[in-house]
């Protein structure tokens, strides 16, 4: 049993490299709603859900696994849903943007990463962990949309599916009247696809949904029955620094761990992997956007994968809620840090002193 | 027909695209805005965006390791 927890691993490391080389930011999927009025990524997030969902209620009418129904602790799932938004907008990512891009050497998403875990051991083990359960114990009984209607959650599968494959259509329909631009290419073969390629979203999309199947019944065999989480996991390397306990480190950790190394070896293989000091502020805002996070996954009962892309899946109140949360909380951090941001080198140089690097043509 | 230069380097997503829309409606059509940018998440945004916006990708390379420059030339 012990040893099990390597496939959590070997999962982690996989989906790592696939979050690093198809840049998939979660972060970003909301804040473009807002920046860019574009839902391209939060499209591909939905890919992930729907394709999960449909794996997740297969193996579960197949009883590999159990969906056993679930209360909606409504209070904690909204309040957490808006702190951990806004603070994903600081931290610069999300959980797992945090994760990867720490693997990437920036600096900043360290100072995140360590101020997510102290926050997420805090607020789920240690001393504020009775906020979390005071909050939490805001609920109704009734936590899904297949338990509130009576009806086969195979109707709300179908809707999911052909909402998101509406949308994909929509997306792709666009795509093709444009022009894509690229790094010109330097490998070939696979290592030009696996460590150079730009993947496209919706393909980075449907292998994250695979392997977000995959991760049921791996964690199941080990006794953790659920599907991918990160801060459960992280809360939990939080308090196993601090304890020892061996317990602690479950097939999360695992995964977590995972996530650390298959995007250091994305990175690395491609060229991408550099140590990057922040500046002051972007500091601050890693570790006070670290923290929130830390504290908002917990009242939520989950991050942006675990509850946003997991609990989705499933169509617990509680996922969806919180989707809908973080990204109002990802809205109003990205109209007071993003939109009012007025960069030093707006002023092109032109205008004051032109530069000019080589003869055009 | 000038270029323009844009540092962004040290920047985290999204503040170079974001940059770099605020250069862009500052120079006139047909010049060139190069963008040196550190940030792998802009790989995609921002040839995304200038695809989007009209514009045109002149330039598109990698100077090292995460680090990229790419020329905009304003449509």
């Amino acid at each position: 049993m012990a040893a099990m927890i390597i496939t959590g691993l070997l999962l982690g490391t996989v989906l790592g490299f696939v979050f690093q080389r198809g840049r998939f930011c979660v972060t970003g999927a909301f804040r473009d709603l807002f920046t860019l009025r574009s839902s391209r990524w939060l499209t591909a997030f939905m890919v992930v859900v729907a394709v999960q969902s449909v794996g997740v209620f297969a193996l579960d009418a197949a009883g590999v696994i159990t969906l056993a129904p679930e209360t909606f602790p409504w209070l904690g799932t909204i309040l957490g849903g808006l702190i951990f938004g806004f603070s994903i907008v600081l931290a610069g990512g999300c959980a797992t943007g945090t994760y990867y891009r720490a693997a990437e050497g920036l600096v900043g998403s360290w100072f995140a990463l360590i101020f997510y875990i102290v926050g997420a051991a805090a607020f789920r083990k240690g001393p504020l962990a009775g906020t979390t359960e005071a909050v939490r114990s805001v609920e109704t009984q009734t936590g899904s949309f297949q338990q509130l209607t009576g009806l086969s959650p195979w109707v709300f599968v179908a809707v999911l599916v052909a909402a998101v494959g509406v949308a994909v259509r929509h997306h792709l329909r666009r795509e093709s009247r444009m022009t894509r631009f690229r790094l010109p290419a330097t490998k070939t073969g696979l290592a030009h696809v696996l460590t150079e390629k730009a993947w496209h979203p919706f393909v980075t999309a449907a292998i994250i949904g695979v392997l977000a199947i995959l991760a049921w019944p791996l964690s199941w065999a080990t006794g953790r029955e659920s599907g991918l989480g990160i801060t459960g996991p992280s809360a939990n390397i939080g308090a196993y620094i601090g304890t020892g306990d061996p317990e602690l480190v479950d097939w999360g950790v695992m995964l977590v761990l995972g996530l650390l190394v298959g995007s250091f070896i994305a990175a690395k293989a491609s060229g991408e992997f550099r140590i990057r000091i922040p500046d002051a502020t972007t500091t601050v805002r890693s570790i006070i956007g670290g923290l929130g996070m830390g504290w908002g996954a917990a009242w939520a009962g989950g991050c942006t994968i675990g509850n946003a892309m997991v609990n989705t899946a499933t169509f617990t109140f509680q996922g969806w809620a919180s989707l809908v949360f973080m990204i109002l909380g990802t809205g109003l951090a990205t109209k007071i840090f993003i939109l009012n941001h007025r960069g030093k080198g707006a002023t092109p140089a032109a205008t004051a002193s032109p530069v000019t690097l080589t003869p055009v043509g | 027909m000038a270029r323009h230069l844009l540092e962004t380097d040290g920047q985290v997503c999204p503040f170079p695209l974001v940059e770099a829309k605020q250069a862009m409606a500052q120079i006139p059509s047909g010049d060139e805005l190069v963008i040196d940018f550190d940030c792998t998440q802009a790989t995609d945004s921002l040839p995304r965006w200038a695809a989007e916006d009209g514009h045109e990708v002149t330039e598109f390379t990698k100077r090292g390791a995460a680090e990229w420059t790419i020329v905009v030339r304003k449509g």
